[in-house]
């Protein structure tokens, strides 16, 4: 599979073959700099960190999509209100599988019973808990 | 943590019948009410972790029942799908019977168009018929039986209703009818999405659900356990229940009616009179007035008594005449006299020990954690810890494991298998080993507490607290790895039935019983060689600078030590000996420290097996490799904090 990289410089997105600088580098494979083929910059491919450093102190981003209008994560929603699910979210297929043999898949009307500590729907005759963070990634309309 | 399959059950070819469905329905209780064996039932998903097998005779036909893992769906993914998928390739000639919540018929019958893609004789089953009922919801059950082609029996397990239809429609079994998917999907997730809306097609033509009026207790109560307030004030009331009936109740009056009343009194100095009549040498046993006060804890200083009696015994401590040299044979003689009803005598100290002090203590929480399981207030939990259990790198499922581990730190790591990763798992496993006492150990120590300021007791249990979760949080931070996603169903609360409650705390009694009663004996016949054989004494003093400079302890502590290798509430009870008395040897402050250091020693000798068989040999080592010296450490570093605070 290919891997796709991005030019933090000016955000060009290209396929990883295309980042050989160029041919007969002395550095050859112990280079660890790849170059954008849009703008030429230069840049480390990986954040070279010592590894268990990083997971001691290292912080995942957290990201925030723009939604269409009525449409809000399964997170926003309040104790009590129905809502349809329109996608759930992530590429994670383990987990959308999860929560479809529970019977949480687009198209299905859940009610919501509570939002902390965990989140708990209803999907039909189901209670299912999910994390919070499973919960920001699942997309619903409210319903009337 | 059920009993392990027997070899012998497979062994015979003949008619298979394969239990299938969702975790949570009822297969276990259904398969004793077909065979009448026995396995673990509760109310949380993922308890039957073992395939369990049984011969049952359905009209004088011999059949083989095989009890399976709930599974939500046939994916390769889950270790439960895969095992049930490969047992279900193994007997091709096998019928399914698939167990269904008849509550949740969706889910059951995205299982059902899932098992018909096998081609197998299927008979639907669905279970819980009653609580359909109670919620005003009503299946046809004809129609669904024409619609997939199998027939569909209505029970209620518990109460043994519809066993008897389930045997007479198995003869009937036949393969569900048609196929249900046009084309074979691109992946699991399409394919089931493609199942749901099929399901809904079906259960608009075969069920009804009249609208719920107000909820009932029950239902409100369930709301109560994981709102994020009031499920607090639940989870408080429900671990001080835990706390009054097992540390108080159990570790203190039934401990004391049985090993002081029973053991002490009654059982020690007759086997040391039948032990002296065989076994003769000249001697003489000291007698000591034991007292027994047996009373009904109201709180932990106040009691209600009911029971005071003295009586004048002869104990294991005995005196030879100085002037007498002692012939082979009477040697031999107390060389068993000691082996057995000396001071690490098997009779005096392993069985007395195992059966009055560990016995009670165990069968009470076995008790309570069977109430609570059943009653489905431990996924209400999880949902209550999973934002704190985050900081482990865990999420909220591990609390079963971890309140089991309460109980008994062996069993509960042995049910870490119900955890997703590996990483889960192995910190689980860690925390267990580490920080959490089980049951024979908290008697003991909630004993040593006593003799401590209520300030002690609670820094102890803070401390506890704060190694737990520091070493979670390190654990989870440096073991590569995923933590699973926190996905859970959570199941109606239920009335625990007395008869279920009962025989799953005897199953689990049993299975104690029977792996640590051999250890306890091992462990003391171990003891008293090395206390023979003078190696006891070479031990203490190569341990001694490190219990005496670092620790501040007297050296006779370092037998407690030495015996906390073998088992960490062994060590305890030395402490306890030394604390507690006309003259203690120990100071309140020692005495924490050596609680600290002895309730971070690995548990047990058979908890070192577990892991090993667990997570193999070499992480067990490494846990052992960081779990004594980091008992030292903290121990240490508490005497060092508490000398430095009083001067």
């Amino acid at each position: 599979m290919a891997e796709y990289l991005n030019c933090p410089l000016c955000g060009f997105e290209f396929e990883k073959l295309d980042t050989l600088c160029a041919h007969g580098c002395p550095l050859g494979g112990s280079c660890n700099f790849v170059r954008c083929p849009s703008c030429q910059y230069e840049f480390l491919e990986h954040q070279r960190k010592v590894s268990w450093l990083h997971r001691l102190f290292g912080r995942e981003e957290a990201q925030k999509p723009r939604l269409p209008e009525g449409i809000v994560p399964l997170r926003d929603l309040k104790r009590g209100e129905q809502a349809r699910v329109i996608c759930l979210g992530g590429d994670n297929g383990s987990r959308h599988n999860t929560l479809a043999v529970f019977g949480l898949v687009p198209e299905a009307e859940i009610t919501l019973v509570q939002q902390l500590p965990a989140c708990v729907v209803q999907v039909g005759e189901t209670e299912l808990a999910v994390d919070p963070a499973i919960a920001r990634e699942i997309l619903v309309e409210r319903l009337a | 943590m059920n009993r392990a399959q027997r070899a012998d059950d497979t062994a015979n070819p003949g008619k298979v019948t394969v239990l299938v469905g969702n975790p949570n329905v009822g297969k276990s209780v259904l398969f004793k009410n077909l065979t009448d064996r026995y396995v673990t039932v509760s109310n949380f998903p993922g308890t039957t972790v073992e395939i369990v097998e049984a011969r049952a005779s359905f009209d004088g036909h011999e059949v083989a029942v095989i009890d399976t893992p709930g599974i939500n769906d046939l994916s390769q993914r889950s270790d439960d799908a895969r095992v049930t998928r490969e047992l279900l390739a193994k007997h091709d000639d096998a019928t399914i019977i698939q167990v269904a919540d008849a509550r949740n018929l969706r889910r059951a019958l995205l299982l059902t168009l899932q098992l018909a893609d096998l081609k197998r004789p299927t008979v639907l089953v669905l279970n819980m018929a009653d609580e359909l009922e109670e919620r005003g919801g009503q299946i046809d059950c004809a129609r669904l039986s024409e619609i997939l082609g199998v027939p569909v029996v209505m029970t209620v397990a518990p109460r043994n209703q519809g066993t008897r239809q389930l045997i007479e429609a198995l003869p009937r079994a036949q393969p569900p009818s048609g196929s249900w998917l046009a084309a074979e999907p691109v992946n699991e997730y399409v394919g089931n999405r493609a199942r749901l809306g099929q399901v809904n097609d079906i259960l608009a033509e075969t069920y009804s659900m009249s609208q719920p009026e107000s909820p009932s207790l029950k239902v409100r109560l369930g709301f109560w356990a994981m709102h994020p307030v009031k499920g607090v004030g639940f989870l408080a009331v429900a671990l001080l229940a835990v706390f009054w009936i097992v540390g108080l109740f159990g570790a203190g009056t039934l401990v004391d009616l049985l090993e002081t009343g029973v053991f002490r009194q009654q059982v020690a100095p007759i086997a040391i009179q039948a032990v002296d009549a065989v076994l003769p040498f000249p001697h003489t046993h000291e007698t000591e007035s034991i007292p027994l006060g047996v009373s009904v804890p109201l709180s932990p200083v106040h009691e209600l008594g009911i029971v005071t009696a003295q009586r004048e015994v002869i104990v294991p401590a005995y005196q030879e005449p100085a002037d007498i040299s002692l012939s082979l044979r009477q040697q031999v003689w107390r060389f068993l006299h000691d082996l057995l009803v000396g001071e690490f005598g098997t009779i005096t100290m392993a069985l007395s020990y195992a059966l009055a002090i560990v016995l009670p203590i165990v069968t009470t929480f076995f008790l309570v954690f069977s109430i609570l399981e059943d009653s489905g207030y431990f996924s209400r939990m999880a949902i209550m810890v999973n934002r704190v259990f985050r900081i482990m790198g865990l999420n909220g499922k591990a609390v079963l494991p971890m309140i089991l581990g309460l109980g008994c730190d062996t069993m509960a790591t042995m049910t870490t298998r119900i955890l997703e990763t590996r990483k889960e798992r192995i910190i689980t496993t860690m925390l267990l080993a580490l920080a959490i006492p089980c049951s024979a150990q908290l008697g003991v120590l909630l004993a040593l507490m006593a003799a401590l300021s209520p300030a002690g007791a609670i820094f102890w249990i803070g401390l506890l607290v704060a190694v737990i979760f520091a070493v979670g949080w390190l654990t989870s931070r440096l073991f590569p790895g995923q933590t699973s996603e926190f996905i859970l169903e959570v199941p109606p609360m239920r009335r625990p039935h007395v008869k279920n409650v009962v025989a799953k705390t005897y199953a689990r009694l049993n299975w104690y019983l029977k792996e640590v009663i051999p250890i306890f004996v091992i462990g003391t016949a171990i003891l008293f060689l090395l206390e023979r054989l003078g190696f006891l004494t070479v031990i203490a003093r190569v341990g001694e600078p490190l219990v005496t400079g670092w620790l501040g302890l007297p050296a006779e502590i370092t037998n407690a030590f030495l015996v906390g290798f073998m088992r960490r509430d062994f060590g305890a009870v030395y402490i306890l000996d030394a604390a507690i008395g006309a003259d203690p040897v120990l100071s309140p402050h020692q005495i924490l420290v050596a609680m600290v250091t002895i309730t971070l020693f690995m548990p047990c000798f058979a908890n070192f097996l577990m892991i090993a068989k667990e997570q193999g040999v070499r992480v067990a080592w490494r846990m052992a490799g960081f779990i004594f010296p980091f008992a030292f450490l903290v121990g240490g570093a508490v005497n060092h904090l508490g000398e430095w605070l009083n001067t």
